[in-house]
This record gives C-alpha cells, structure tokens and sequence, in this order.
C-alpha cells in the first residue's frame, strides 16, 4: 500500500502497560488518563514542516501484547524513527524492548542513521525497578539516545519527540514550539534549516 | 463489449428503494452526502424454482447440533414435502409473475389461485389472520398431523418458523405457546377430533422447532436467553401428573435450557477471542481455517479514521451501535466529555474508496458489514464531513507482478468454490428473510449474507484490479486468458457467485475498454467468453442465468445478489398486512424461496484438501484478496496502459 513519500514515520514500541499510549497522547492532545486501555495500533497525524517543506509527522502507537506480529513487522519496516519505551517500576519491560531493538536491527539492517530512543517512562513513580543509570548504560550498548519521561506529569514529552527529530541527519526535521516552550528547548543545529511543527 | 453503465448495475437493472437501509443517509447532517452506496442486491422479479426435487429430504446446513430428532420425520414424510414442493413447480406458471421487468416473460403466468395453493397444502391455505391467530391455527394444524400422518403441517410450520419475525415478536410467540400450553383445550367445534394431550405435544413440537431455528439468536440475549425453555419446562413439570408421556419433552427442555444458559455465559466470556473481519487484522493462519458464522455478539478490530487520516482501532462487537462506536473512539483519542459538548457530537461516516460518503444515524448498528470492500469509518464533527477526502492507498496504486501467474486456474476456482461455500454455508436461512424485510426489531442483522455480498464485490473487483496492474499487454492478454478460464471452471463447479462476480468483473468498463487486450485474445477464448457472458444477459427476466440455474442439481451456490433481489421484488409486490391480519401466502412464498436456497445447500460439494504449500498458498490468496474497487482509479490504470482516443 502507498505511502505519502514525504511522511515522517515515529514508531512507538514497548511491552504493555510501559506507558506509549499516554507518552504519544501527552504529545498530541496534551491530556493524561488514568484508565487502561490496550491498544492494538494507533496512529496520530500531525503537520510540520521539513525541510522548508510541509510534512506530516506520523506517530504510531503499537500493542504491548504479540498478538499481531506482520503488523508489527510492516510498522517496522515502514518506520523512520523509533521510540523504544519502558517503565522505570518494572525491569521485565525493558528485558522485553531487547528482541524488539533486535527485530529493528534485523529488518532495518543498518540502524547507524536511524534515530532510535529509548525511554524510561514513569519516573514519577517512587517504586523504581531501574535506574537511569542503567538506561543510560542498555543506550549506549545499542548506541541509541536515552531519556526518562513522565506522561503523567507532562515531564520529558516534548523533549522526547523533538529530541528524536533532531537525531534525524537524513533530512531536516524538527518541531518548533510555541514560545513558551521554546525557551526550555536547547537550540542544537540552529544553522541547518530548521522545521517546525505549525 | 458493453461499456458505459456498471456491469452488476446492467445485469439487475431496475434499483428500488427498499433496499439501502430504512432512512436513508447524508440528508440529517445537512451536507446532504449521497446516500450510502446500497450493497450490490438490486430488485428484480423473484426467481421461479423448476429445479425437480432431488430425492433427499431438504436438511438445513446451518443448523445447530440439536440433541433431539427434527420434529418432522425424514422417512415416511420425504416424499411429501417434496410432493409438495414439486406440485408446486408443476403450476410453476401460476406464481406470481415478473411484475416490475419492463420484459413480461410470456412464461409468467397468472397470480397464484387458491385452488392451487390448496394443492400444497391439502387442506385450505391460511387465510389472512392475526398474528396471534396465525399461531393458533399453526398449532391445530401440527396437532391434527400427528394424529394422521401426512406433513402438510410440516410446510405450514416451516413457513412460520422462518418467516414469523414479520409479523410477531419473540416475545409475543414464546407469550402465546406458554399461553396455549397452559389452557387445557379440548377439540373445538368444527375441527377434527384431537384431545388436550395432542395439543399439547403441538405446542411443544412448535417451541422446538423455534428453539433449533433460533437458537443462536435466542444466546445473543444475554441473561434472558434460557428463560423461555425454562418456562416452558415448569409448565410441563406441572403437567406430568396428568400427562406422563410428555417426561421426555420435560428433559429436552431442560438441556434446552441449559445449552442456551451456557452459550450465553460464554458469550459474556471476554477471552473469546477477537474474530478478524478486516484485512489489517488478518491473519494467514486465521484465513487457512473453515469459516464460521459471524454473530452479533462476536467482537472485531476496526480502524476508525479521523478526517486527517489518523486512526485508531476499537474492539467492538459486530452488532454494536453507531453511539457505542464513537464512545469507543473518543474515549481512545481521550476526549473529554466537555471537549465533546462543546465540539458537537461526532458523527460516524463511511468513505468509499472513491470518496463518497453516508453518515450513520447514532441508533444504528451493526454497520460493520454493511461496508463496501475498500471503505473506511470516519469518526469527525459534523462541519468536517465536506473535508473527508478517501486514504492515499485508494486513491493511488502501484504496479506489480500478479501471483495469478503461478497459480493454475483450476486451483484458483477450486478455491474460490471452497471459499464460497463456506461463507454461503455461514448464512442462517433467516438472515435471507431478515435482509429484505428490515423490520422495527433491530436485534439481529444478516451479517453473513452482507459479508458473502460483499465478497461478490471484492471478486469482481479483483479481476479488474489484476488486469489493469499488469503492464505489459502479453502478460495481460494471458491474464485474460486465465480470468475466463477460471470462470468457466467456476461454472463447472456450480459456483455461480464467483461464475457471475468473474464474468461482471470483466466486464467493468475500465476493462472491457481495452480494445488492444481483448483483440490480442485467441478466437476460442473470445467465443467462449462471449458464451459465459451470455449467461449474465439480464433480459428476459435474466432467463439464460434462470435456464442454467434450474438445469443444476444440489450443490449450488447461487448468484446471490440475484437471489436477493428476487426475494426483495416478492416483498414489494405484495402487502405484508391487510390491516391486522396477516397476508400469510406472502409468507408462504417468502418461505418457498428460502426453502430453494435450502435444496441449493443440501448437499456439500466435493472440494479436494491438500496441505502442500502451493496449495496453502493459492487457499491463503483467495481469501485474501486485495482489491481496488475505486472505479475512478480503475480507469486511470486502464487509460495509462491503452490512452483514450482522442
């Protein structure tokens, strides 16, 4: 099935109950829910410009569970960037982000140009199972960036995306927020031309 | 070839209203839409059986493992209901004729006379009548038949099992036998001498008979599934003093119970598993395994889109309602309810892959499978509508190798034969009533005859879609080659929905367009197709297809929008009610023509199993088929490869 050739595919992957659907929910409506809801694959749609061009930055979120495999498959062949999430009060989460990360490498074959973060999420919470130390040391064992977030308090979330798009060296992609946030943000590659998120 | 209007529209000409779904769409949000495009089923003069009866007794394919014996015997009574039926074919020119053809066949013959009727029945047909009157003279009939043999009640009872959800509500019919089997009725005057006991075997005879038919509708009601039964056993238990014999029925009524109570609480059972129904949630080994019915109460995965194209996918059960959907995708997309006051509600549209678009009203349900093959649900606010625009993958293509190459076409029409019989199979005899006559009564809908409906599409579409990919003219000539080829096989097998579906689907416009194609076709090919195709002439009141259907003996699979159409045209000709008396010779014919599709099903055809992996995979790709039914698309392909004149 065609794609728009000028989409940027962000790819959210991570065992169940990690927190993907609240990180990219947090990011695209700005809101938090309690409730659990599995999902089997979302996906959320928004403009920005590219390289002095507009295009659409593409957010799928995908299911916990294994229950669709090709699906999975297909997200990861198709997928420009990737999210690799899991939660800091659960060690077996990110335990389960590793035959992801290999399945990534396996399809994509050369993961040097990709950009690949991986999040621990739900470092709000007081339970911890991991520490940043060790994300920090799994990140840089699959030379991937590193952040923890919190969707719940709204901690890390734009930080997480535009972070990620920035990693992105084979065009230029970048959100650019309001001015508000834009303040929080550090102005990396200011001189590449710059896109931003309308 | 013919060109200019659509092949399926052509071949059932006439379109009547009665068939897109009560209410119509588009006009309530103000955009004014147009009306969703009615699934295939057009109206044409119902069909007239000259089948011969085939010598077994009719036997439902659809029907439940039932513990206990059918109510009417195979043995001595096999000859009488196909006496019946074929007395009735005998005087096939008196039913009733082609009416809305603009071509009255000279074969059509007079309105059928109650004279004749009386033949079938043996004794004077039911005259019009309430309908709780209706289920009086039911039970005097079934009760005077068991003390003689002989099943003209037989007819009677199946004509009222399959057609009472016209006229009479579950509730009212299971109200009325409790009723019935509770009064201790003695004969009345006139009628032949029978005692209460009779009687009340009659009742009880009537109540099994609604149990079998209706079972798997009966466990969609949840906690009240197993009450009647239930009742029903009490008032026997009661009785047993006085009416030992009726101990077996006490416990036939008891498992009764206790078949639909478990059912039911499986049903509610959330590890059932997810059924796939749309092709992002398909999964090969799923498609591999024999089909089964769909029910109401099955849950599916649906991507639902937002006017920008994103989506998300809900869980929902196929008979949920249009509001359940949208509370399912705002509480993904985490919508507030003030968010939504203030925005409006959201309206549920389905977007063919041409761009049209029908708004559901908020009370429907059960509109997943009443989708084109390439349409999607949009979830948006009303001033949205005019935005919705059909995703990229309708409205682009790119060309590739067909896998019909390496496929033989005897395998592809084995396959398709295997297919359709499964999914012909899945139709319960009452979805085919139930389509035409859409009553008040939202509580079940024919989900398995719009999915076998929709298939009839998508094969249609698949030849276009094959044909028009392939780029180079060679290669497209022996895709041509092989389309006939497989149809004529589908023929062969009596398969005549995916016959037809094929023989449509190479007449689309965009295709028959393709003069360089078609010349490049050897003269034997061209001759044959041009006899194939003579098949789907749709004048005379479709009489070549009519003459080829009535030549086949069981196992047939019909053209089923045909069928439909048929069915459809009987219930405009004539008025369900008189007042409040029922036309019960309506029904009666309703019930002959579902008894046809019944003989069309009662034997299985022969299909060969195989597990090598070509086989598998030619199994997987007929099941799978991925189609373009964008029309518009359709001819953009076929002016790239042969430019128009100009």
């Amino acid at each position: 099935m065609p794609e728009q050739s000028n989409d940027y595919r962000v790819v959210v992957f991570g065992a169940a109950g990690v927190g993907k659907s609240s990180l990219v929910l947090r990011f695209v409506r700005g809101t938090f829910r309690e409730t659990y809801i599995p999902t089997v694959e979302d996906t959320y749609r928004q403009v920005i410009s590219c390289d002095k061009n507009i295009c659409t930055l593409q957010i799928t979120d995908t299911t916990g569970s294994h229950q669709f495999p090709a699906m999975q498959r297909l997200s990861m062949s198709k997928g420009h960037a990737f999210i690799l999430v899991y939660s800091v009060s659960s060690k077996q989460s990110m335990e389960e982000l590793q035959p992801i990360y290999e399945q990534i490498c396996q399809i994509k074959g050369d993961i040097q140009n990709i950009p690949i973060m991986l999040v621990g999420n739900k470092c709000d919470e007081t339970q911890r199972e991991v520490e940043a130390s060790v994300g920090e040391s799994l990140a840089s064992k699959w030379k991937c960036s590193f952040m923890e977030t919190s969707a719940k308090m709204n901690y890390n979330v734009q930080e997480l995306f535009q972070e990620l798009l920035n990693l992105e060296k084979r065009r230029t992609v970048s959100l650019q927020l309001d001015g508000k946030k834009s303040k929080q943000l550090k102005k990396k590659d200011r001189p590449k031309g710059k896109c931003s998120l309308m | 070839m013919p060109a200019g209007i659509k092949p399926l529209e052509k071949f059932l000409k006439k379109q009547t209203s009665a068939l897109s779904r009560a209410g119509g769409f588009g006009d309530k949000v103000g955009s004014g839409g147009p009306r969703r495009r009615t699934s295939v089923s057009r109206v044409l003069p119902f069909f007239r059986d000259l089948s011969p009866e085939s010598a077994q007794p009719p036997r439902e394919v659809f029907s439940p493992d039932a513990e206990e014996t059918p109510s009417w015997h195979p043995g001595p009574v096999s000859g009488a209901p196909a006496a019946a039926s074929s007395s009735s074919s005998s005087r096939s020119d008196s039913r009733s004729p082609s009416l809305s053809s603009d071509e009255q066949s000279a074969l059509e013959g007079s309105l059928e006379t109650p004279t004749t009727a009386t033949a079938a029945w043996g004794e004077a047909p039911l005259a019009p009548d309430t309908p709780e009157n209706l289920v009086l003279a039911l039970l005097d009939s079934v009760t005077a038949s068991k003390r003689q043999s002989g099943s003209c009640a037989e007819i009677l009872l199946d004509d009222f099992m399959l057609t009472h959800p016209i006229f009479l509500s579950a509730d009212k019919l299971q109200q009325v036998l409790l009723k019935e089997f509770r009064a201790d009725r003695k004969s009345r005057e006139g009628c032949r001498g029978f005692d209460s006991a009779d009687r009340k075997q009659a009742v009880l005879s009537v109540a099994f008979r609604y149990l079998k038919m209706y079972r798997h509708l009966l466990q969609d009601e949840g906690e009240k599934s197993h009450t009647f039964p239930k009742e029903l056993c009490a008032c026997v238990v009661q009785d047993l003093a006085r009416y030992p014999e009726l101990v077996e029925e006490v416990l036939k009524l008891q498992r009764w119970t206790e078949i639909l109570q478990d059912q039911a609480l499986e049903e509610s059972d959330s590890k059932k598993p997810v059924r796939p129904l749309f092709r992002h949630f398909r999964r090969v080994d799923a498609c591999l395994q024999p089909r089964e019915a769909f029910r109401g109460s099955d849950e599916i995965f649906c991507r639902v889109y937002t006017p920008d194209h994103s989506y998300v996918t809900i869980r929902s059960r196929l008979s949920s309602s249009v509001q359940e959907i949208l509370a399912l995708v705002s509480e993904k997309l985490q919508y507030s309810e003030e968010q939504e006051g203030q925005q409006g509600a959201m309206v549920l549209v389905a977007v063919t892959s041409s761009g049209e678009k029908a708004v559901f009203r908020p009370s429907e349900d059960s509109v997943f499978t009443t989708l084109g093959v390439n349409t999607h649900l949009f979830a948006c606010e009303p001033e949205r509508l005019g935005a919705l625009v059909p995703l990229p993958e309708e409205i682009h293509w790119s060309p590739g190798d067909s896998r019909l190459h390496d496929m033989s076409a005897e395998e592809v029409a084995n396959q398709l034969l295997a297919f359709d019989w499964e999914l012909f199979s899945c139709v319960h005899e009452v979805e085919f009533v139930r389509y035409v006559f859409r009553g008040e009564e939202a509580r079940w809908r024919p989900l398995n005859l719009e999915l076998v409906l929709q298939r009839c599409s998508e094969v249609q579409h698949w030849v276009g879609t094959e044909i028009l990919q392939c780029q180079s003219l060679p290669k497209r000539g022996q895709l041509l080659r092989k389309f006939i080829k497989i149809a004529a096989l589908c023929k062969q097998n009596q398969d005549l929905l995916s016959f037809l579906s094929v023989v449509l689907g190479l007449n689309n416009p965009a295709l028959s367009r393709l003069r360089q194609t078609w010349e490049g076709l050897p003269s034997k090919f061209k001759k044959q197709f041009q006899q194939l195709e003579s098949i789907s002439d749709p004048s005379r009141n479709h009489k070549s297809y009519r003459d080829l259907l009535s030549s086949l003996r069981p196992p047939i699979i019909p053209f089923t929008p045909l069928l439909l159409k048929d069915l459809t045209f009987l219930h405009e000709s004539s008025k369900t009610f008189h007042g409040p008396l029922v036309n019960f010779e309506k029904m009666h014919k309703v019930a002959e023509m579902v008894r046809t599709i019944r003989r069309y099903r009662s034997s299985p055809p022969n299909l060969d199993t195989d597990s090598t992996p070509s086989y598998l995979q030619t199994k997987a790709f007929v099941r799978q088929l991925q189609v373009i039914d964008n029309q518009n698309l359709l001819f953009n392909m076929s002016y790239k490869l042969e430019p128009k004149d100009t």
